[in-house]
């Protein structure tokens, strides 16, 4: 009874103040009564929340802990829903000292929320926490440690080091537990606290700790904090003996504890195949658990660890036998969970088709299943297709081509024409597949069978050509741009097999306007591929396309494409024919494999969310560059892998990738080089067009009509050409610098670079030498260089073998102008380099030699040279000594080094004996004009040379010495 | 009639005397408080906070507050004042240079208006200490002559030393006899405390049946 009139009193305190008030404000003056009727209403909710908050103050100083715990659970409510109760800070704080665990949890859960917006006030229930961490109940120790790790103020984290220190020494397992994850929350607000107060090695020890529990959470913990560690080096690198106690305690602790030791020994790299071997047994059991996480977590660290055991040893051989059974046991769950299960095995038939080669029919789709993992089962169907499963595949997938989803129908079609491209043997029963689905006339059906037909194609050339008239049946029926597309390729490559070519394609172009860009590019290709194979009665339809892209389009793409087409037509028919009409590489088998390095990258993340994503977690996971994850050099790349670091040390300064990229953004990477056409014209571009704008088509036609060019004497013409710039080798001795790498293949995603600089005739020559260590053909290659210290460019678009298959080096040589923009570098010698091909960008910097800019008329006049070397002040002159230039000794040493000076366009002016010694007197040019003028002294039996050097810019000296060192030496 | 009044002497019996024990840093207030709760010499740590315990005393409880004594936690005294019944001062006596600072610190804080009310028990603490300051010169040094309207005491304590077990015993028994003043149980001091009492606001706490308790005591009387 009592109670209820003590609650009547305050809440008639409470309303009467609340009367007072707004009788108060809204006492009808004059001025008030204006007042719009929502004013009052929210000056009345601001009053009663004041009062609220009054209300809970005072409850929160009452005497009795029963009413406190009540009004804490009060604020805690109004905290959640999202009421701001920060303004009662210090009374919650005082309700913390209490031996009512109930009413303690809830002051804790207040201080991580509001510890924030009150941090000075905070400091207050430092004490409490240091109480608390020596409480006898241990979850009450826990309790505090855990609120500690949360609360994330800087001023009071000093303070709770000794606690946390403390109970990371803790008697009860779960209070360590505890600590052990509040190092890894405490590291986030404050590392170097952590790694100054030795919290990592109190860490390290709990994993040798004997509770298999306190095992787990400060794997989780380290972990974290290697993964956060700024240098971006683990800041704790595990020791065999440290793997082995985590060995000892995953077989004990729960699930999750399982996962994290588990993911944390994914991060370890065994010292030697033994050491994975045993690992690999131990973890071996795990694949056995129930919880999918511990599998997918087990599989991750044994694909990890079997990179580095040799393929063909017994032991990996059985253990990919035991990974299939797990795998196909996750195909059993849910449909979420099924569908991570096949995300990931995705990632693992990529890297090894063999653990699941026999497993094809788990694989088949049920008619039940959700769309999502009918998709990728059908995705995994095709990667592990093989000529033994083949026939049962492709009964699967015709039966699927006849189902009512839409989208998994296209899938399915799409597949059987992959599976044609794969396995050889299957194409024939593939394409008459598609053939009877195509029968069907089903629209969707029809489009993605020409698509694919299309690839089909391309693989198998002059194979399948006789259903092209099948094909053409259905060419109304077309609407979408990519079956368009595929099916106006297929008409202009076969154009002189199908008789009605020109009027098909004339149907198409009516429409050009409306189409898709992608039909308009093909399109434009398809005619021009017929004129070139029928150019008597198709100039009409040429001219019309070619004024269609040029003129009335807004796409640079195709009205790039349309001038280019124009100008080989209008200058060199033969050469157009033997660009447009070029063999086509063969289309690779798996269009849409991961790169591998990706790929290696991912298997390093199974199980996680950039698993499921096929992205690496930098993708997606903002603000954390983190560590990129990838597997250890597998047993037989071993040797090679110290060979590559050798010849990696070997290049000279390589500056940091950052600036490169800083200094490259102001590249045009799609520049001059994009497309490697040959024969480009000699003409700038922008003349080039406005001539084609003119009379440009009347010599096209003309010319082309009246008689097709023979193409072998153009042909012959060019390659003499060729033969002229890059046959002769040059007799004289230049001296040539050995070819370095430029470009490691770990850094250039597979591409591996080396190259040198050469003069060849009075021309600057990149010889560059392009390796693909990757497992796909690369092409698409092409250069470009920043600006640099001479002006060096490109002087014609890079020619590599395109494309360059997998193990493949090939040599190119880039002659270079000197035109290019200016910008000084520091060193001078550095040139900035960016070359693409396919797979994408890559940067490195590579250094000039001095000797490769002297130009062939560096030859002073003597009174010249006198008057310039006493013109140029004292203090740009420069010393150097070349040391141990080898046969010095010879009576005509000095004749030789005069000869060997000269090959290299350096041009003795005059020379002198002086009291025995040789003195020379040489100059030089340098590509921008510069002029270096050197004295040498030589003396008999010395094989020292003095080298004294003059130039308007004497920064250039650094690199002349350098070029003198290699020419002597050399 | 006898079942209210029962019911108003378990309500006596339950109200909790709110005490603050403050001082500066490092003056011994924690260890004071543990003496007074559990007898006993606790090793004790910076207190960066608070600590709050209940004393029992005669079937009275008090709920003592012991706040932190550092530069950065004295502000938040003040979140602590209101409702106060009694406020002891610690002085380190020992510490001759603070002393001033230790003074500054109890005029600013007696000048609450929350604290009109609170009696005052000031400790020169640390009496064991060579060359610590005698109690009349720590009244002296806190300028305590200068009080007005406030009923207060100063004691001289040894909070660690065994000897001084008799000084804490009698602080505390002429402690809490002050306080007892204001619940008028002693009859020879009633009107003393009917003095003290008379206008002052610390009747006028949340519930408000407070006033009829000293009815109750005196009709029992």
């Amino acid at each position: 009874m009592l109670e209820g009139l003590r609650i009547f009193v305050l809440t008639i305190s409470a309303h009467s103040v609340l009367c007072i008030l707004i009788a108060l404000i809204g006492r009808p003056t004059t001025r008030t009564r204006n007042f719009p009727q929502g004013k009052h209403l929210s000056v009345g909710f601001l009053v009663s929340d004041k009062g609220e908050i009054f209300e809970l103050k005072s409850e929160l100083n009452n005497d009795k802990k029963e009413k406190k715990k009540e009004a804490v659970k009060k604020v805690i409510a109004s905290m959640t829903v999202g009421k701001d109760v920060s303004a009662l800070f210090p009374d919650v704080v005082n309700c913390m000292q209490t031996d009512n665990l109930e009413l303690k949890k809830l002051v804790y859960l207040y201080l991580m929320n509001y510890a924030k917006s009150q941090p000075d006030m905070a400091i207050m229930a430092v004490n409490t926490f240091v109480k608390d961490c020596e409480d006898p109940n241990p979850l009450i120790r826990a309790l505090a440690v855990r609120t500690m790790g949360c609360i994330r103020v800087d001023k009071i984290t000093e303070y709770l080091c000794e606690p946390l220190r403390k109970c990371l020494k803790d008697e009860d397992p779960y209070v360590r537990k505890t600590a052990a994850v509040c190092v890894a929350k405490l590291y986030d607000i404050n590392s170097s606290m952590v790694e100054d107060q030795g919290f990592l090695d109190q860490l390290k020890d709990l994993l040798s700790d004997s509770n298999p529990m306190v095992v787990a959470n400060a794997v989780a913990a380290l972990s974290e904090i290697n993964e956060s560690s700024s240098s971006g080096s683990p800041l704790v690198e595990m020791t065999p003996q440290t793997v082995n106690k985590l060995l000892t305690a995953l077989n004990e602790c729960t699930e999750w504890g399982q996962v994290f030791i588990l993911d944390s020994l994914a991060n370890y790299s065994p010292r030697d195949e033994r050491e994975a071997q045993s690992t690999c047994e131990r973890i071996t059991p795990r694949l056995a658990h129930a919880n999918a996480a511990v599998v997918l977590s087990a599989v991750k660290v044994l694909m990890k660890f079997m990179e580095m055991l040799p393929s063909d040893s017994e032991f990996v051989t059985s253990l990919t036998k035991k990974l299939a059974p797990p795998l196909v046991t996750l195909l059993s769950s849910e449909p979420e969970v099924q569908y991570v299960a096949l995300r990931n095995i995705n990632l693992i038939v990529q890297k090894r088709p063999d653990i699941l080669k026999h497993e094809m029919k788990v694989f088949f789709v049920k008619y039940n299943d959700p769309i999502y993992v009918k998709l990728e089962k059908l995705d995994i169907m095709i990667r592990l297709a093989s000529q033994a499963n083949v026939a049962q595949v492709l009964s699967e997938l015709k039966e699927y081509a006849t189902e009512v989803d839409v989208d998994f129908v296209r899938k399915a079609v799409r597949a059987i024409g992959r599976c044609a491209i794969k396995v050889e043997q299957s194409a024939e029963r593939c394409v008459s597949t598609l053939l009877d689905l195509i029968q069907t006339k089903v629209n969707y059906v029809v489009q993605e069978a020409i698509v694919v037909i299309k690839d089909i194609f391309r693989k198998y050339p002059n194979k399948y050509e006789s259903i092209i008239s099948t094909l053409c049946e259905n060419l109304d029926t077309l609407d979408e741009p990519e079956a368009r597309a595929s099916m106006i390729w297929i008409i202009g490559e076969y154009a002189e097999r199908i008789d009605n070519a020109d009027e098909l394609l004339e149907s198409f172009l009516e429409g050009f306007a409306d189409e898709n860009s992608q039909v308009q590019l093909q399109l434009l290709t398809a005619i021009v591929k017929l004129f070139l194979k029928r150019p008597s009665d198709t100039q009409e339809l040429v001219q019309q396309v070619l004024s269609l892209a040029t003129q009335d389009s807004d796409n640079p793409d195709l009205r790039d494409r349309g001038f280019i087409y124009w100008r080989l037509l209008s200058t060199d028919p033969a050469a157009a024919k033997e660009v447009v009409l070029a063999e086509k590489p063969l289309i690779s088998e798996e269009t849409d494999l991961l790169e591998p390095t990706l790929l290696d990258e991912l298997i390093c993340h199974i199980s996680s969310l950039a698993s499921v994503y096929h992205k690496p977690p930098s993708a997606f996971v903002e603000g954390r560059a983190g560590i990129r994850k990838s597997l250890p050099a597998s047993a037989r790349a071993g040797s090679e892998g110290v060979e590559s670091t050798e010849s990696q040390a070997a290049p000279a300064v390589i500056p940091a990738q950052d600036s490169l990229i800083g200094d490259l953004l102001s590249m045009d990477i799609g520049g001059p080089t994009v497309a490697p056409v040959a024969a480009a014209p000699a003409a700038p571009f922008g003349s080039a067009a406005m001539d084609l704008l003119g009379g440009g088509l009347d010599t096209l036609l003309g010319e082309t009509s009246s008689s097709p060019a023979p193409p072998s004497a153009l042909a012959a013409s060019s390659a003499a050409l060729l033969g002229d710039i890059f046959g002769a080798p040059a007799a004289s001795a230049t001296y040539v610098a050995p070819k370095t790498t430029w470009l490691p293949a770990e850094k250039g995603k597979g591409l591996d670079i080396s190259g040198s600089f050469v003069r060849r005739n009075g021309q600057l020559f990149m010889d560059l030498t392009f390796s693909n260590k990757a497992m796909q053909p690369m092409l698409g290659f092409a250069i470009q260089f920043n600006k640099n210290s001479f002006g060096i460019t490109p002087a014609s678009p890079l020619q590599v073998q395109s494309p360059l298959p997998p193990g493949v080096a090939a040599d190119a040589s880039l002659p270079l102008a000197t035109t290019g923009p200016v910008q000084k570098m520091e060193p001078l010698t550095t040139l900035q380099v960016a070359v693409k091909n396919n797979v994408d960008v890559m940067y490195f910097a590579c250094q000039i030699p001095m000797h490769a800019l002297f130009v062939e008329d560096g030859q002073m006049d003597k009174r010249v040279f006198l008057a310039t070397w006493k013109e140029i002040p004292a203090q740009n002159e420069v010393q150097y000594t070349i040391t141990n230039v080898m046969h010095s000794a010879d009576s005509n040493f000095t004749d030789t080094v005069v000869s060997r000076m000269q090959q290299n366009n350096v041009f003795t002016i005059a020379k002198r004996n002086v009291e025995g010694q040789d003195m020379l007197y040489q100059s030089l040019k340098l590509t921008n004009g510069i002029w270096v003028l050197n004295e040498l002294k030589i003396q008999p039996g010395n094989p020292n040379i003095t080298l004294s050097l003059k130039s308007r810019t004497p920064n250039v000296a650094e690199g002349v010495f350098q070029a003198y060192d290699n020419i002597l030496h050399g | 009639m006898g079942g209210i009044l029962s019911y108003f002497r378990g309500l006596l019996g339950s109200r909790e005397m709110r005490i603050l024990i403050l001082g500066l840093d490092g003056a011994g207030k924690t260890t004071i408080l543990y003496r007074l709760q559990v007898g006993e010499v606790v090793t004790t740590i910076p207190t960066i906070g608070f600590n709050v315990e209940q004393v029992t005393y005669k079937n009275l409880k008090f709920q003592v507050w012991d706040l932190g004594g550092q530069t950065s936690i004295r502000p938040y005294w003040r979140c602590y004042y209101s409702n106060t019944d009694a406020i002891i001062y610690v002085v380190d006596s020992a510490d001759r240079d603070r002393i001033g600072i230790s003074k500054d610190e109890l005029v600013y804080m007696l000048e609450e208006e929350e604290l009109k009310g609170a009696v005052l028990v000031v400790l020169a603490n640390k009496q064991d200490m060579e060359g610590a300051l005698s109690v009349a010169e720590v009244h002296q040094a806190l300028g305590l002559d200068a009080l007005k309207n406030r009923t207060f005491q100063i004691f001289k304590t040894s909070a660690t030393k065994g000897e001084a077990e008799a000084v804490i015993a009698s602080v505390c028994c002429n402690f809490f006899s002050l306080l007892n003043l204001r619940f008028g149980l002693n009859s020879d001091q009633h009107m003393r405390a009917q003095r003290l009492l008379r206008g002052q606001r610390f009747i006028a706490n949340s519930h408000g049946f407070y006033p009829t308790k000293l009815v109750s005591i005196e009709a029992r009387a």
